[in-house]
């Protein structure tokens, strides 16, 4: 039995002539938080979304334990309901209540009774600290609340991996702490994520292991510290010290 | 066997007898009476025709002819023609109005074996019908037994006519008001708002308005399940289904609705398809529609982001799961004014049918015009679509408003607009042209998911 969660090979992925994933490898084990660097352009939200095929690879393949989501006999919808993620827009259901956001696959993908589903909803909203706002419409709710509803959306299907797609980038500088919070308790929790983020802050403080990509591959990797503290590679150390 | 035959000879000299008494007096100086009116229905000036023929023992010398009760002879006209055999007599009639009774007097008298006929014109009948009899006195010369001047009274005339519809009715009630004479006689009211006609149109055209109302009323539901079907083969993976799509909404959409009329109805009489006018007339609006709609549909679909259908996936639902749980939804909320705009347009175009002899709003209305010479019935016509179509142009500003507030957050509306109903609209082109422009941006990213 292998540990690991999700194992990417050999990943390539171009959009037209541009090649933007020139051979990613990655190993992702059981309860792992990976955050992912790169200045923009470098690939890694495409390497994300990969991973649940929102994106085709064009070579490679992926495996989320033992089922390769790339073999064409993949159900993909099945893998789908294993992985959650969580988007940079939120991408919230507009026409359905934060409840009903979280409710709407459970009932539909995992086939739960409205009672099950309506109890998991609920528990996943006061999880994220959004309780009382069961039933307002995301219209209603701050960016970062939204964000926290989808997040419990993500959570309620039982997933295996979380991958984070910018999550903060769109919000006001005030809402991000509650949405990193949220992240931050998940992690605690064991879940096994990925995280692409520019919160430098919270890399140190949550990551397990960091990777930095540019260009379409995968420059260095390690812990934060070695990763921040002592970067190996030129181009990390010149992305480092933009940010900072 | 010899006695019953003197016993029924004497019954045959008894009845000779009595029937010679009978001929003694000038039973009938008037024979074959009849009554023709050259309108079938009361409330109207009617003309009255009056044969008879004058016995061969009397002369006529006057005639009264008595009308019921109710009948005005204020407008009344006459005129008399005799005939002896071939030949017209001048008889001088002079004659007068007093009450429902018209007299008149022959100078000379009207001669034996003459055909006498009096027309009656302008002669105002009550609207209510049935059998009614004209009453008739005259004054005969005759010479049989003896020369006598007889007068006689108590013979009638029969005829009848229907009562008209309660339309009919009161517009021939109104040719009797002053106002409407006056209102008639401006030529521009009289040719378009004449009142008696909008009163007679508006039974007449209704019909007509049922008829434009069945057909969309079948044709639009149809055309939204082929829009819907044509819009997701538009958007189809597969690009010969996608060519289909395509062909047929251009087609549709870049030829006159009035030539597929014709295609449709010449086309299925010659290729021998037996449907019926009214199916025919559904199929076509339906074709038509779903061409428009397909676009209205992929243009909605296409504008709701890209993250919704990636965040409905990326929870493990199916194509379909998302399009009917997580798309659609949100696109109806989208499409409904622009669709309602579309289903005004069609409600209207039911008047081309007039011109393959379906009986709607436009086929009555030129039918009626064509009778009365008048160009009120186009007007009634104009009201039936517009009982239609205003409540929906109003219903599609709301749902633009509401469209608006809800996609940008916008302050709710004040209250003080509730007035903008029947011929204002509030100014809400803003949102439709956006939403037009997103559309366009999506047409071109042309997203397939």
């Amino acid at each position: 039995m292998s540990q690991f969660i999700v194992r990417i090979e050999g990943l390539h992925k171009s959009f037209g002539s541009l090649e933007v994933l020139k051979g990613v490898d990655l190993e992702v084990t059981k309860g792992e938080v990976v955050v992912i660097l790169g200045p923009s352009g470098s690939g890694k939200s495409t390497m994300l979304r990969c991973i649940n095929k929102l994106e085709q690879p064009t070579a490679g393949k992926i495996f989320l334990e033992e089922i390769e989501i790339t073999d064409p006999k993949t159900n993909i919808n099945e893998v789908r309901e294993q992985i959650g993620m969580v988007f940079q827009s939120f991408n919230l259901f507009p026409h359905l209540t934060a409840k009903g956001n979280v409710m709407l696959a459970q009932r539909k993908v995992l086939k739960r009774s409205k009672a099950e589903a309506e109890r998991i909803a609920t528990e996943q909203l006061d999880k994220v600290g959004l309780g009382d706002r069961a039933d307002y419409f995301p219209s209603q709710l701050s960016g970062g609340q939204q964000q926290r509803v989808a997040i419990a959306r993500a959570l309620a299907m039982d997933p295996h991996v979380m991958l984070f797609d910018e999550v903060t980038s769109a919000l006001d500088p005030e809402l991000v702490r509650g949405v990193l919070d949220v992240m931050k308790q998940l992690a605690a929790g064991g879940m096994t994520m990925l995280v692409v983020t520019h919160e430098m802050g919270f890399a140190r403080d949550v990551a397990s292991r960091a990777v930095f990509m540019d260009g379409g591959v995968i420059v260095e990797q390690g812990t934060p510290q070695e990763v921040f503290d002592n970067p190996q590679h030129e181009r990390t150390k010149d992305f480092l010290g933009h940010i900072s | 066997m010899g006695k019953r035959r003197i016993l029924r000879s004497a019954a045959a000299a008894l009845l000779a007898a009595a029937l010679y008494v009978g001929i003694a007096v000038p039973a009938f100086a008037l024979t074959d009476a009849k009554v023709t009116l050259d309108q079938e229905t009361g409330g109207q000036p009617t003309r009255f025709t009056f044969v008879a023929t004058t016995d061969a023992d009397a002369a006529i010398s006057s005639i009264d002819i008595t009308f019921p009760k109710g009948y005005n002879l204020g407008a009344m006209k006459f005129d008399v023609v005799t005939l002896e055999g071939l030949k017209r007599i001048k008889n001088n009639p002079t004659g007068v109005a007093e009450g429902t009774t018209l007299k008149v007097k022959f100078d000379p008298q009207i001669l034996p074996n003459s055909n006498l006929r009096i027309q009656i014109y302008n002669v105002m009948t009550p609207i209510k019908g049935g059998t009614h009899t004209l009453k008739l006195a005259y004054s005969a010369e005759t010479t049989n037994p003896v020369p006598a001047t007889v007068q006689r009274t108590g013979e009638t005339a029969p005829y009848s006519y229907a009562t008209p519809p309660i339309e009919e009715a009161i517009s021939r009630w109104l040719d009797q008001q002053g106002p409407v004479k006056s209102w008639n006689g401006v030529k521009a009211l009289g040719m378009f708002f004449k009142p008696q006609l909008i009163v007679t149109s508006i039974p007449l055209l209704f019909s007509g308005w049922l008829m434009a109302l069945s057909l969309v009323a079948f044709g639009f539901p149809l055309a939204i399940f082929g829009g819907l079907s044509i819009s997701f083969m538009k958007m189809s993976k597969v690009p010969p289904v996608r060519w289909i799509a395509s062909i047929y909404i251009n087609v549709i959409r870049g030829t006159p609705l009035f030539l597929q009329i014709f295609v449709v109805f010449l086309g299925l009489r010659i290729a021998g398809l037996r449907a019926s006018d009214f199916v025919s007339a559904v199929a076509v609006l339906a074709v038509n529609s779903s061409a428009y709609l397909a676009e209205i549909f992929r243009a909605g679909i296409q504008s709701i982001s890209k993250g919704q259908f990636e965040a409905a996936s990326s929870l493990g639902m199916t194509y379909w799961q998302s399009m009917r749980y997580v798309i659609i939804p949100q696109t109806v909320k989208r499409v409904l004014p622009t669709m309602t705009s579309e289903f005004i347009l069609l409600f209207k175009d039911t008047a081309l049918f007039a011109a393959v002899g379906i009986f709607e709003l436009m086929m009555y209305g030129n039918n009626y015009v064509a009778r009365v010479a008048n160009l009120t019935p186009y007007v009634v016509a104009a009201g039936y679509y517009l009982i239609v179509t205003i409540p929906l142009i109003n219903i599609v500003g709301r749902l633009e408003a509401k469209l608006a507030q809800s996609e940008h957050g916008q302050a709710p509306p004040e209250k003080k607009n509730r007035r903008s109903g029947l011929f204002w609209r509030p100014a809400s082109a803003g949102p439709e042209s956006e939403y037009q422009a997103s559309a366009a941006v999506h047409e071109s990213e042309r997203w397939r998911p």
